[in-house]
């Protein structure tokens, strides 16, 4: 108990305790034995406690800020169909799951057509109709993390999907999720599970948006689930306003010769933490992760991988960029465990950075824990500034030093939104980036 | 046009001066060729007159149609129609070259008061100047010089140069790393660009790229200084005696 005593600081505000009172008996699953897991886990999450900077991951973002305001329940509001569409992405055949402040809106979404053998449900409809199997997936352990075990004890919602064996759908799946304005600060703790049976195949985009102005935390819990010789793409952007945090947490599972491959753009946001757990429990399996950071402003981006290697015979590869400008604030912490059976495993890691101001911060943290003897591990981390040789040539050819610094920057994170699976997701992203930059609108036709 | 006068640079933050006086006038229509020894400031004197951060002009003067260059940013001194071939072009991932050529045309003419150009007159130059670079529109949607050969780079500088039509064109080095048949359409792409009303310096460590670039002057760098000077004729006289045997035993450079 001490331990945990130790890395208590700030109590989390009453909100918290309120929200949960007002879930009991309204939410789905919030009754009999599922409302039991819910105290058990609002329990633990006390216990447990909010991290302090002496927690390991815990030492540049400050994990009280995410507990400090008096966020309420998600106000029950939908949106208008013209505030989703213009955040379509996947091509007019992808099917979509709309999300407005943590739950599902089934009037926005269009799921239909989906080959036999695979689901598409909101969690709350799993959670009322058949709470016995939400937490019979492998990856559902008790939650030794904090903002974990809060999604657990808030949960509205969020995406149930599952493929059985053999299932693939060809086209994208898109989960928008959207953040509405409101005058007092929210919060929303959606919780996904993707399940794909063996040799299944998926790819999955994940929007998240906020609209307008407001306060709110998002706590994301994402439990995946990738079985033998299954195959799941994800290309994510998260683009968010001022006062807007969010956590999220995806746990990642893979059987043997499967493959994940990740991307994703999250920009904007006071607040943006990303913790990725990946576990290579099968042999020959393949875990790609790569995603960009963007702060500006006083805006902070998080990004902590743990990739664990279990299993003789497999690869994973991260590729991370930061661009940090203004008094923005960007930490990304990667750590590869190799477990002591995990023999001949090859595992990646890079992280660029570029320091546009000096009052900007980077931290990097890359790290390796290596119990086996025969692995091929590297992992490098790079922070400066634009090369002056670069920039003098843009500039011999008569761009301005703005535009030659944006462009450059631009070319900077291409090899990033290059890996983005989805043409209109890396157009998206494009996009984004080329907002963040000074006079990126004359960059816009540079395709 | 070009007028250098008495030009003395060091790199800033050193006390070694690199370029020592240097006195160069390029009239119109003229091609001016500065040979020299490995270490004799060429490069320098083409960085000092194109205004890459790092050196410091600490005495003398450039002027550029009786205009002040070195008062000038980088970009600039390109829209006043001043353009380096530069002998280490820069990859730029995520930009194609296509869009790149355009965003320049279009950078020089906003800063001259001119109205952009349209895509299709555009389209229509790029095809044609490409074209006598061979330049494929393989290479033009490519991003630029990424994963270019030596030689398709020194294409791209010199399709660069034909977009961006200067007053004064400086070539540093443009024939090292060319074989022999990019060479030859280096050289003819620029020889298509002379004209009565364009200057050229070109900047070479060997006669060879004189033998199709014919210029009408040639000067030794060597030094820091403008040791000599003359036709065309010295060039190769310098191909047959080298430095040492032109300048003086002082100038020679150590044998390989």
């Amino acid at each position: 108990m001490s331990s945990v005593a130790r890395n208590r600081t700030a109590e989390p505000v009453p909100a918290f305790t309120e929200a949960f009172e007002r879930l009991r008996g309204d939410a789905a699953g919030s009754s009999g034995k599922a409302f039991e897991q819910r105290r058990a886990a609002f329990e633990r999450f006390h216990a447990l406690g909010v991290p302090t900077p002496r927690v390991e991951t815990w030492k540049y973002t400050n994990a009280a800020s995410f507990v400090n305001k008096p966020f309420a329940l998600a106000p029950r509001i939908s949106s208008e169909a013209s505030q989703v569409i213009p955040h379509f992405a996947g091509g007019p055949k992808a099917r979509r799951l709309i999300m407005v402040n943590g739950r599902i809106v089934p009037q926005l979404s269009h799921v239909g057509g989906l080959p036999a053998g695979m689901v598409v449900q909101p969690l709350a409809q799993v959670l009322a109709e058949t709470p016995e199997i939400v937490d019979r997936a492998s990856v559902n352990d008790e939650p030794e993390h904090s903002f974990e075990a809060l999604n657990r004890a808030l949960t509205e919602d969020g995406a149930w999907i599952s493929l059985d064996d053999g299932v693939a759908l060809d086209e994208p799946l898109q989960i928008i999720s959207l953040l509405t304005n409101a005058d007092h600060a929210f919060m929303a703790h959606p919780r996904h599970s993707i399940r794909l049976g063996k040799d299944a195949r998926l790819h999955v985009i994940m929007t998240t948006v906020t609209v307008g102005p407001g306060e709110s935390l998002l706590n994301q819990v994402e439990t995946i689930d990738v079985a033998d010789g299954a195959n799941l793409t994800i290309d994510r952007t998260s683009q968010q306003g001022e006062g807007r945090s969010s956590i999220i947490r995806s746990r990642y599972v893979l059987g043997n010769r499967s493959r994940l491959q990740q991307s994703t753009v999250a920009l904007g946001g006071s607040l943006q933490r990303h913790e990725m757990e990946v576990r290579l429990r099968g042999t020959h399996s393949e875990a790609i992760l790569n995603g960009l950071m963007m702060p500006l402003g006083t805006e902070h981006v998080d990004t902590l991988i743990r990739m664990h290697h279990e299993m003789p015979d497999c690869e994973s590869d991260q590729f991370y960029k930061t661009v940090a400008d203004q008094r923005g604030h960007a930490v990304f912490a990667g750590k590869i465990f190799v477990h002591k059976d995990a023999q001949r495993t090859n595992s990646y890691q890079k992280n660029a950075s570029l320091l546009l101001s000096d009052d900007a911060e980077i931290d990097a943290k890359p790290e390796l824990e290596i119990y086996a003897d025969d692995v091929k591990c590297s992992h490098g981390a790079t922070c400066g500034d634009l090369d002056p040789a670069s920039l003098f040539y843009l500039r011999s050819r008569g761009l301005d030093e703005a535009l030659a610094r944006s462009m450059l920057t631009f070319a900077f994170t291409g090899e990033v939104f290059e890996r983005i699976q989805d043409k209109s997701v890396a157009h998206v992203a494009r996009k984004m980036i080329l907002d963040r930059l000074p006079g990126g609108e004359r960059l816009a036709d540079l395709g | 046009m070009l007028d250098i006068k008495d030009l003395h640079a060091t790199i800033e933050g050193e006390n070694k001066e690199i370029l020592k006086g240097i006195s160069l006038t390029v009239r119109p229509g003229e091609v001016h060729a500065i040979m020299g020894p490995n270490g004799s400031g060429k490069s320098t004197l083409a960085y000092v007159l194109a205004g890459r951060d790092g050196y410091e002009v600490t005495s003398g003067s450039v002027t550029l149609d009786g205009e002040d260059l070195l008062e000038q940013e980088p970009e600039e001194r390109a829209a006043a129609g001043l353009f380096l071939a530069m002998q280490y072009p820069v990859e730029i991932p995520g930009v194609s070259n296509m869009y790149f050529l355009r965003q320049a045309m279009n950078s020089v003419r906003k800063a001259r008061g001119e109205a952009e150009i349209t895509a299709a007159a555009f389209m229509k130059l790029v095809r044609e100047r490409a074209a006598f670079l061979q330049v494929g529109d393989e290479l033009l949607k490519r991003d630029v010089n990424r994963g270019f050969s030596g030689g398709e780079k020194k294409r791209n500088e010199i399709l660069q140069l034909a977009m961006l039509e200067p007053k004064i064109a400086i070539l540093d080095e443009t024939d090292s790393g060319l074989d022999i048949d990019a060479l030859r359409i280096v050289a003819d792409g620029v020889n298509r660009m002379r004209s009565p009303d364009r200057g050229f310096l070109i900047i070479t460590h060997y006669q060879r790229l004189l033998d199709y670039i014919v210029p009408d002057h040639v000067h030794v760098l060597a030094k820091g200084r403008i040791q000599t000077s003359g036709d065309r004729s010295l060039a190769l006289e310098l191909e047959k005696n080298g430095y040492g045997g032109v300048l003086g035993a002082e100038f020679a450079e150590a044998a390989a």
